[in-house]
């Protein structure tokens, strides 16, 4: 192991290999701390939880190409900022307030209404942007839906899933725009033509003809809940300030964050890929030895049957049988393994019947050592270096067949994978649609990791082939 | 061989239960419509329900529902090697026709284009690359290659596809971004078979480069084990020019192992294949096999189509063991079996 090692950091594809797979191994080990295990089923394939992303954003980091598209805001409070008690009833303002300094408006605001507890009237609220320099702008009105026939106080509303209002669709807020225009800046701006998008001019100073130079500063999204009793609760209320671009690796259509799904297809990847190949090094070893130590009959059949499976071409047969026995993971992995074990156990075999007839085994035997004796200590230490390069040659290959299966969509449903992103995207057109952003990256983080073991298992090739060490 | 393969195909297939999912979702189909169509001229529910038995029984015959897997399929696996590989339900050939046999000998040639084509290219490129690279092992160029060989293996085929799509066909707008032919197809034949490499360029380029890598690391990895031999030194020491020894000492003996390595690159390519048509919506088997698994699954296509995959694999290996005999002296064919001497 230590030769191993050594062998290893030689050379300049090892070293890479090498510090590849500890930046991979760490990543993977952060992200199974931090994810939780159901990850796949309770929020990346749950829409609730994307509903305030941007759908297909590219990367926030494409701003530094050019333009200077908005950042996406996530805005939400828990507690007011200021409470006006007037007898039993009370008006709570909820302030949340956000820098803007892109030179390209919000793509959309829109506000959300999270679990609310009341007993006599329904509590009713307005959403306001306060802009830096003072003007207020009221967007939207609304009331708490009321008791139905029947139904006996506390009432509870929004407990499930908060109530969402977009907030650029509202007739009211483009009205209240154009109203804050004629106002402040003696603009007339008929509200017809700021439905829908509000925000160059919300965000924005009139430039005289017609459009808009973004002011940049300090804002402020405010809620103000009137409550009739001063008991009533409130969750959470929220605002987002939409941007054109979210975080590093973009969203898709979806709202799901990208990255997300990424960082957590990391640690399954890396989980076929070895277990795929410690299970089926592992069977190819035990077969390939048994076979060439026992000979005759087992012999005959293993080697056959080895002929076999080796000559039959792997991806259609895999398509055919995770098509017909389904496609959860382990069976997924199953099949790989079912189908990847032959070539080993030829190879194993045809080196057992050289050692076989060595002096080392022939000095063994003339010791009285028995069979098990001699394979564990002279003959299994001789194939291990071998055995080794081939289970770290076979991760690559277990994790393409995956993404391959998983692009056709025969992927496991409730694991999110790298090939699944990328299946996706490709059924929803990202292609042609133009988002890069959703093919690239995660096709990039399966050839880093291919990558990464092609080029530990290159760099142990002179172990096993001491020939190639001569002349480099 | 591919006997083989087909029984463990319709073991897979009759055991899980599949095929009676399957057959018996079609049957339901089938009952469902005709339950509309008669309910307009037979008023009677029990009379109704009657004949919708009847029927259905008489489906489930016809189907072979009503016989256990086992003494159903064996009936299939005949069909198939005879190559009556029967009806499709939903797919069609261009004229129309639903015989899978039709569909698939129509996709056939599209496939075998690309195959082919790849493959003598990556043979050829991995060949003159290996050899020369042979000769300057350890050398800036040799580590290098290395490297090449690794991102090369570890490409998937399907997305270097998609990349080239977004680059040639979007960002550059060179080359189309998938199908056959441009719409309206030319008239012209010499028009038509252009336009047909026109739209190749992108998917054989992508089976090349995911490809070439692995093959021009094997034959350099080979060539050069052999020119570490004995008798290559002592061809040397004879005093043969370097051409004489690389020619007929070195890749004289390295030929049939590089000629396997070559000819299992097509199984990997056959597989390849299925996903780059899918990525180029390339009118082959592979595309033919996504579509037949994608919606509703068609059982006899299916089985078809990883019977024609086999039996091309098993002809690409029926081809090497021939070359064998002219490459590998040591090998001949008596009695019809291969012997090592």
């Amino acid at each position: 192991m230590r030769g191993l090692s050594r062998e290893l950091l030689r050379s300049g594809v090892g070293r890479v290999g090498v510090a590849l797979a500890a930046i991979l191994a760490t990543l993977a080990v952060w992200v199974l701390a931090t994810y939780p295990a159901d990850f796949g089923p309770s929020r990346w394939s749950d829409p609730s939880v994307w509903a305030d992303f941007p759908k297909a954003a590219p990367p926030s980091w494409t701003a530094l190409l050019g333009g200077e598209p908005a950042q996406h805001r996530i805005l939400s409070a828990t507690e007011p900022a200021g409470v006006v008690t007037r007898g039993p009833a009370e008006i709570r303002t909820y302030a949340m307030p956000f820098t803007y300094r892109e030179s390209e408006p919000p793509t959309f605001l829109s506000f959300r209404l999270g679990e609310v507890g009341y007993t006599g009237r329904p509590p009713s609220y307005s959403v306001v942007l306060v802009r830096p320099d003072g003007t207020e702008v009221a967007l939207y009105r609304g009331t708490v839906n009321g008791p139905r026939p029947g139904e006996e106080p506390p009432y509870v509303r929004n407990a499930d899933e908060p109530v969402r209002v977009l907030l650029s669709a509202e007739t009211g807020a483009a009205e209240a725009t154009a109203e804050m225009l004629a106002k402040a800046y003696g603009v007339t701006v008929d509200p017809a033509d700021l439905r829908g998008r509000p925000e160059a001019a919300l965000f924005g100073v009139p430039d005289g003809s017609g459009r808009f130079t973004p002011l940049h500063g300090e804002y402020r999204m405010e809620v103000r809940l009137a409550v009739a009793d001063t008991t009533d609760t409130v969750s959470e209320v929220g605002t987002v300030v939409g941007g054109a671009v979210y975080g590093l690796a973009g969203t898709d259509t979806q709202g799901r964050d990208l990255m997300e799904g990424l960082l957590f297809g990391l640690p399954v990847a890396l989980l076929i890929g070895l277990s795929a190949a410690i299970v089926s090094t592992a069977i190819g070893t035990g077969l390939g030895l048994i076979s060439g130590f026992m000979g005759g009959r087992v012999d005959l059949l293993i080697q056959r049957s080895a002929d076999i499976v080796n000559n039959v071409p792997l991806l259609p047969l895999l398509i055919f049988m995770v098509f017909v026995l389904g496609s959860q993971l382990w069976l997924i992995l199953l099949v790989l393994v079912a189908f990847s074990w032959p070539g080993l156990t030829i190879l194993i075999r045809s080196m057992i019947l050289g050692l076989r007839g060595g002096q080392e085994v022939e000095a063994a035997v003339a010791l009285g050592a028995n069979k098990r004796h001699i394979i564990r200590r002279h003959i299994f230490p001789h194939t291990a270096p071998f055995v080794f390069t081939q289970m770290i040659f076979f991760v690559p290959a277990a994790i393409l067949a995956e993404a391959g299966l998983a692009f056709l969509g025969l992927g496991d449903p409730s694991l999110p994978t790298w090939g699944q992103i990328l299946e996706n995207g490709f059924r929803t057109g990202a292609v042609f649609l133009g988002y890069w952003w959703w093919v690239i990256a995660p096709g990039l983080a399966i050839v880093v990791t291919a990558v990464t073991f092609m080029l530990l298992s290159l760099a142990m090739e002179p172990i096993v082939n001491p020939r190639l060490r001569r002349d480099s | 061989m591919l006997l083989a393969v087909l029984v463990l195909l319709v073991i897979s297939l009759g055991a899980t239960g599949y095929s009676d999912r399957i057959l018996n979702a079609v049957v339901g189909e089938e009952m469902r419509g005709l339950r509309t169509t008669l309910a307009q001229t037979i008023r009677d529910p029990d009379e109704l329900d009657q004949t919708l038995a009847v029927r259905q029984a008489e489906l489930e015959q016809s189907y072979g529902l009503d016989q256990a897997w086992y003494s159903r399929l064996p009936g299939m696996v005949a069909r198939v090697l005879t190559f009556d590989l029967g009806t499709a339900r939903t797919l069609r050939s261009t004229e129309g026709s639903n015989r899978i046999v039709d569909i698939v000998l129509e996709r056939l040639p599209n496939t075998m284009l690309l195959l082919t084509t790849s493959l003598c290219i990556t043979a050829a490129f991995g060949l003159v690359l290996g050899v020369w690279l042979a000769t300057r092992i350890g050398s800036r160029l040799d580590r290098l290659v290395s490297w090449v060989a690794a991102i090369s293996y570890a490409l998937p085929g399907w997305w270097t596809g998609i990349l080239l799509i977004l680059v040639f066909g979007f960002a550059l707008r060179w080359l189309p971004t998938g199908g056959m032919f441009s719409t309206p197809p030319p008239t012209d034949p010499l028009g038509r078979l252009l336009d047909l490499l026109y739209h190749a360029i992108l998917p054989i380029l992508t089976l090349v480069i995911v490809s070439i890598g692995p093959s021009v690391y094997v034959v350099r990895t080979m060539t050069m084990s052999v020119a570490q031999e004995d008798h290559v030194t002592l061809a040397r020491a004879k005093g043969l020019d370097e051409r004489t020894v690389r020619n007929r000492h070195i890749l004289r003996v390295a030929a049939p192992p590089i000629v396997t390595g070559l000819i299992l690159g097509l199984a990997g390519s056959l597989g390849g294949s299925i996903l780059v048509e899918t990525v180029f919506e390339w009118q082959g088997m592979g595309r033919l096999y996504y579509d037949a698994i994608a919606g509703t699954p068609d059982e006899g296509m299916i089985v078809a189509l990883t019977f024609m995959f086999t039996l091309l694999y098993v002809i690409a290996r029926l081809i090497l063991e021939i070359l064998y005999v002219f490459l590998d002296p040591r090998v001949r064919y008596e009695d019809g079996r291969a012997r090592a001497v």
